[in-house]
């Protein structure tokens, strides 16, 4: 297990003049795993793209194979053997396996593609990761984990001595990623060297030979298998600041407002039981694919449930659908704001009254007005800037102004539960505070029950009345008052 | 998050005065230049028995626009309008002359009804895209249209009044749209109804996730569609005395031309009846000058195709020129 593979060292990247790595020093032997760990802004993923060729250091140098580079740029990157695989899928969908294990690159002559001989390629391939996968099935109808394997296998037709793998077992299953790691079991007996990136510590010890943690664009830890200990890992990662956030006054209350029994999903999450009492806000801390969004897209009717029950306010509550449940007083909030969320093109004053056009009129006239005054009420006491007031576009405002009016769309409609998901994804750092205040004072004021997914621990600990953390499908702990901290939530869903 | 510095005018400037200026400034400029060119070459132009002919021309059009606009706000299309307005034809005077008036105009609006039931049964509960059921409305309708006549114009006898009296002297079609087009814009801006229309096209997962019975809505827009197409075949048979398989050929055309020109976006989320009024003059004067300067009726299709691609190259141009500013 030489450490010549893949050498970088002193590495400095700055964007516009802000340094984001500050001399890191990196090193892959063939046959060696690496996991690269670090929380978001870390630097984890300019460091894999300086090493795809992606985006050029500004000072380092980088040696494969014991060559030292003057220059690496994509093209090059890929000449050595050098590969990615990505968290996203970027496969065909509606081709078979063997055209999506060489995609783009067909064998066969003269703009023919030959059939025959690209499945037994596409075979030997998959045989050669021990993968059993009909190599003329429909890549679209496989399992999410499978078509992951695919995107390893493609990397492995141009012959990759190095694979990156960043967060492939962000959306598997743990079956499947046993299957991921298996394969990566041979990869390595075939000596391709890996980097992984994950954010799950549990993988760490079953994968890695080696460990590296970045913070703030600096290597802060570097340690062996052997000597992995977790509490260790946590600390190295998060630093000494995460300890700084103080923690809201709890908010005394005892009756229930939105109580789960067993509740569960198939797959997405199972027997969660919980209760969120008036005025309360519960934050379900896990990673994405642990369960807490799905939980919430149930409650709003969005993901079916296969078992348990929902109870608000003391009545039985059956999801049927998303416009039911609005007008059982539930809100929702989801986390694609783009997508789900807003009417781009629509006026700020409108993406408010969506849900109160009913309130807003009478005999079946929408009254312009109200909708309005609505808008520049909440405008006040939410502090939402629209240059041009109530009529402005909702699309042209900053992620946090848009987000206000969002959640003001369900406090107009004087909502009993209200849930979010990821409340300030794509949201700047100064209107997260100011949200989280909002969303606070509004429970507190209206009594109303406050359910909240999110996979941001320093959201947790700045919102939360209480933090229920989740892991793989079920609630792993309930952390109340000053034990809601930023290691005690990630150590538990880890 | 995209900030837009310079565009203020194009979202809701609209709601609130009916079509924004800069998006439809171009089709006054070329309405006035069109009436200013017919009026000098044709002697007939420039008289208030021919503007009777243009608003009658675009009434039957325009009653389809109301709900066609409707649909287009929310990012679907009906194209099956034309042959449902040719099978109501047919249908009405078969019954007109066996039954009556009532029974005839009774079998219209039965038969708009059950059509619109059967396209937002394919476009709201089975799923099928809206384009691809209605066009296949297009054809199945035309031959049925075909069908119930064997191919032939069926005479109707004793009911003109609905396509040419002229109560207060006014022909009744120009009064039905009139009507219609009130309705049309008070529910499209001031109904809970109307404003979800705009909410759907905008982002139709969105408008789930706040609560609105898309499927509702949509099943009930296209209800209303058929049943105008049904109207303005009975109209049409009217004005002609006779079901005319082939008297309402390219109606869906005129309808989508009329609508996209207006300045409602094919996406869905934008666009007025305000608009699509506009819209229909420019085609009717079009048309009615090509006829006065006795240009061959062939020039009016060819005219009218280029318009349409005219009209949403102008949109797409805009939009591009808007999002560069930003």
């Amino acid at each position: 297990m030489g450490k010549d593979l893949v050498q970088l060292r002193n590495i400095h990247k700055s964007y516009s003049g802000v340094e984001v790595l500050h001399g890191v020093d990196l090193d892959l032997g063939s046959g060696e795993v690496l996991a690269l760990l670090g929380e978001n802004g870390a630097g984890k993923s300019t460091l894999v793209k300086i090493l795809a060729g992606d985006i050029p250091p500004s000072s380092g140098t980088i040696s494969i194979d014991g060559t030292e580079l003057a220059r690496l740029d994509v093209y090059q990157a890929r000449q050595l053997g050098i590969r990615m695989i990505f968290q996203e899928l970027n496969d065909a969908p509606t081709l078979t396996v063997a055209e999506n294990i060489f995609l783009g690159q067909w064998p066969g002559s003269g703009g023919m593609v030959a059939w025959s001989e690209m499945e037994k390629k596409a075979k030997e391939i998959l045989d050669r990761l021990q993968v059993n996968i009909p190599v003329d099935a429909i890549a679209g109808s496989l399992r999410v984990g499978e078509r992951q394997l695919l995107e390893i296998a493609r990397a492995l037709t141009q012959n990759a001595k190095v694979l990156v793998l960043d967060e492939p077992t962000a959306a598997l299953s743990s079956v499947e990623v046993d299957r991921l790691f298996t394969v990566m079991d041979q990869l390595k007996s075939q000596g391709v060297g890996m980097i992984y990136i994950t954010h799950r510590l549990d993988e760490v010890a079953r994968v890695a030979d080696r460990v590296q943690v970045l913070r703030d664009g600096d290597s802060v830890l570097t340690v062996k298998n052997s000597e992995i200990d977790r509490t260790a890992l946590v600390t190295a990662m998060l630093g000494k600041e995460a300890e700084k956030n103080a923690r809201p006054s709890a908010v005394k209350t005892s009756k229930p407002a939105l109580k789960l029994n067993g509740l569960s999903s198939r797959n997405d999450y199972s027997n969660v039981s919980l209760t969120v009492n008036e005025g309360e806000v519960v934050c379900l801390f896990g990673k994405i694919g642990s369960g807490t969004a799905e939980i919430l897209e149930s409650i709003f009717s969005l993901r079916p449930v296969t078992g348990g029950s929902i109870e608000i306010f003391g009545e039985n509550f059956t999801p049927k659908s998303p416009a039911a449940s609005a007008e059982f007083g539930i809100g929702y909030l989801p986390a694609d704001r783009q997508r789900l969320g807003s009417f781009g093109i629509r006026s700020v004053a409108e993406n408010l009254a969506v849900t109160c056009w009913k309130k807003m009129s009478t005999l079946g006239f929408v009254s312009q007005l109200k909708e309005v005054q609505a808008f520049e009420r909440w405008a006040a006491a939410l502090r939402i800037s629209s240059r041009s007031g109530s009529t402005q576009e909702i699309a042209t405002l900053s992620g946090g102004n848009q987000q206000k009016v969002l959640l003001a769309r369900w406090f107009e409609a004087n909502v009993r539960v209200l849930l979010l998901v990821e409340p300030t994804r794509g949201v700047d750092v100064g209107a997260r505070r100011d949200i989280y205040e909002i969303i606070r004072r509004q429970a507190k004021e209206s009594n109303m029950a406050v359910l909240v997914a999110t996979s941001d621990y320093e959201e947790v600990v700045l919102l939360a009345d209480r933090a229920l953390v989740m892991a793989r499908g079920k609630i792993v702990s309930e952390l109340t008052g000053d034990s809601v901290d930023a290691k005690t939530l990630v150590s538990a869903s880890s | 998050m995209i900030k837009k510095t310079s565009d203020k005018a194009t979202g809701d400037a609209e709601q609130a005065k009916g079509f924004s200026i800069p998006q439809t400034a171009p089709l006054i400029i070329f309405l006035l230049a069109m009436v200013i060119f017919f009026s000098v070459t044709s002697e007939y132009f420039l008289d208030i028995e021919n503007f009777k002919n243009i608003l009658v021309a675009l009434a039957v059009t325009g009653i389809v626009c109301v709900p066609g606009t409707f649909l287009m706000i929310a990012g679907h299309v009906d194209l099956s309008v034309g042959s449902a307005a040719a099978v109501s034809g047919m249908l009405l005077a078969q019954t007109v002359n066996d039954r009556g008036i009532a029974v005839g105009l009774a079998a219209c609006l039965v038969f708009g009804l059950v059509l619109g039931v059967i396209n937002g049964f394919f476009v709201t509960i089975v799923g099928v895209n809206s384009l691809i059921t209605t066009l296949g409305g297009l054809a199945t309708l035309y031959g049925v249209a075909l069908l119930a006549g064997n191919g032939q114009t069926v005479m109707m006898f004793g009911f003109e009044w609905l396509g040419t009296a002229q109560p207060f002297s006014i022909p009744l079609p120009i009064l039905i749209f009139a009507g219609l087009a009130v309705i049309g814009i008070i529910t499209l801006r001031r109904t809970s109804y109307g404003r979800s229309l705009y909410a759907i096209g905008a982002n139709p997962n969105a408008a789930r996730v706040v609560g609105i019975r898309s499927n509702r809505i949509l099943f009930i827009t296209f209800v209303l569609s058929s049943v105008s197409a049904a109207l303005a075949g009975a109209v049409l048979a009217s004005q002609l005395s006779a079901g005319d398989p082939n008297a309402a050929k390219g109606l869906e055309l005129e309808v989508v031309t009329a609508i996209v020109l207006g300045g409602a976006s094919l996406a869905g989320g934008r666009g007025t009846l305000l608009g699509t009024v506009l819209g229909l003059i420019v085609i009717q004067v079009l048309n009615n000058g090509l006829i006065l300067l006795d240009i061959p009726s062939f020039w009016q299709r060819i005219a009218q195709g280029i318009l349409l691609i005219a009209a949403v190259s102008f949109d797409q141009i805009r939009q591009k020129i808007v999002s560069q500013k930003g």
